[in-house]
């Protein structure tokens, strides 16, 4: 390897049909192969009445998220309900971030592209994710608000509440920010941990084996971290989407409910 | 290695005949996003169908045993308090019993020993009695028989004296009114 393959997009391998797959896909499937695996086998074992202390931890692990999902969402029952989708975006960003971390993964080459792309790298799925989060978030809000209640947190009566209805105008900006935050801090963290990984090769040529493992170990790390913010961030919209401004009345008295939504979201999305 | 001039950046370049938008340039592909998408959605379903009740059942499971035992052992030192009161209480009843037993006994002894004191006053008092009556009787006999003494001895010393002069009835008639008048 002589050149560094830097690619912004994920590139076709080969095509199904009129379908390209790309590297990102195809290590993607790979990850989440490894995934389901892991947890179907966790969940028969566990089913069988078995334990083991790698099933001790993965039950940890979702038992401090549950935990953590019901102290953020407040409700038992709608965490419960939300739960799925985000301890499912911590698993699925976590294991394709970590296969991305593997030898391999952007050197080997087929027909000139690089086989094997870490799946949050490709952008297509960190956006994917970052819809479905948003979309989530919008639907749990309708149930409780209603569907011209929850239009209601956006648009307001600027005569009436002025305050409100510029809150409801940064609220509704707020929920296209998300999107385009939560979809580039995780390709842009992927993908510069799989230019950081290459380039590192590259510089370090014969020593890349004592360097490429504390890169690598640094890497899981930023997985780790990365696929934990994915499942925090994606029950704080939903906790956000799901809370009532009760208070209309913003007159005169300067309490701090017009700047307490955007600057709780600013907060959590730094 | 001269890998630092080779770095070369293949930024997929936005095609001028697509849209040649910013989002093609970043990679942005609708349909590959589409089907990612739905992907995922299947994921989640796949996973919360047949993995996460499993576990979820398992956390409620040792969340109900956890709450049971700490309902029990709650349970137990609720009873182990009404027991120590119980028994608090027990040793309470038994030793005003204990101490009722031993006022009463002492009060039967006491009774008992005054009783028999009574009883001993009484009988020695009687004893007394009886000996004062014994000792008049005593004395009654000794007075009765000293008197016949008496009578004789001074018939007999009359009749030394007077001699056979008249008969011994009236003699003794005679002692008898010289006693009297004696008396």
């Amino acid at each position: 390897m002589d050149k560094l393959h830097i690619s912004l997009a994920a590139e076709p391998v080969f095509h199904i049909g009129p379908v390209a797959i790309t590297n990102a896909m195809v290590l993607g499937i790979f990850g989440i192969a490894v995934m389901l695996a892991i947890l179907f086998y966790a969940a028969s074992a566990l089913r069988k009445g078995k334990y083991n202390r790698f099933l001790g931890l993965l039950q940890w692990t979702f038992e401090g998220f549950l935990g953590q999902a019901e102290d953020i969402i407040g409700d038992k029952k709608t965490a419960r309900r939300i739960f799925p989708l985000a301890i499912t975006m911590f698993f699925t960003v976590l294991i394709t971030y970590w296969v991305a971390a593997l030898p391999g993964v952007g050197v080997i080459t087929w027909n000139g592209v690089p086989l094997f792309r870490g799946l949050p790298a490709d952008l297509n799925f960190t956006f994917a994710l970052a819809i479905i989060t948003v979309v989530a978030s919008q639907i749990y809000a309708i149930q409780k608000h209603g569907f011209f209640g929850n239009i209601g947190r956006y648009v307001k009566n600027p005569f009436k509440d002025p305050i409100g209805a510029f809150e409801g105008i940064l609220e509704f900006i707020g929920e296209f920010s998300r999107l385009i935050a939560l979809s580039f801090r995780l390709f842009g963290n992927a993908f510069a941990g799989e230019v950081l990984l290459m380039v590192i090769l590259l510089l370090t040529s014969y020593a890349a084996v004592v360097a490429l493992p504390l890169v690598m170990i640094f890497e899981i790390f930023i997985g780790f971290i990365q696929a934990y913010v994915f499942f925090v961030l994606t029950l704080i919209f939903t906790s956000l989407a799901l809370q009532t401004h009760g208070h209309d009345d913003h007159s005169p008295s300067l309490d701090h409910s017009p700047a307490d939504a955007p600057k709780k979201t600013s907060a959590a999305e730094s | 290695m001269n890998y630092y001039t080779q770095l070369t950046v293949l930024a997929s370049t936005p095609n001028p005949s697509s849209e040649g938008d910013i989002l093609s340039a970043l990679g942005i592909d609708w349909t590959l996003l589409a089907i990612q998408l739905v992907a995922f959605l299947v994921l989640v379903w796949v996973l919360g169908k047949f993995v996460y009740p499993v576990f979820l059942r398992i956390i409620d499971e040792r969340q109900d045993k956890i709450e049971a035992s700490v309902k029990a052992a709650e349970a137990a030192e609720q009873k182990a308090e009404s027991a120590q009161d119980e028994v608090a209480k027990l040793l309470k009843e038994a030793r005003k019993e204990a101490r009722e037993i031993v006022t009463t006994a002492k009060d039967e002894a006491t009774a008992m020993i005054s009783a028999s004191d009574e009883k001993a006053k009484a009988r020695a008092e009687k004893i007394v009695v009886d000996a004062h009556d014994q000792l008049e009787k005593d004395i009654v006999a000794a007075r009765k028989a000293l008197h016949n003494d008496t009578i004789e001895l001074v018939a007999l010393a009359t009749e030394k004296v007077v001699g056979s002069l008249s008969g011994s009835k009236l003699d003794k008639q005679v002692i008898e009114t010289a006693v009297k008048e004696t008396k």
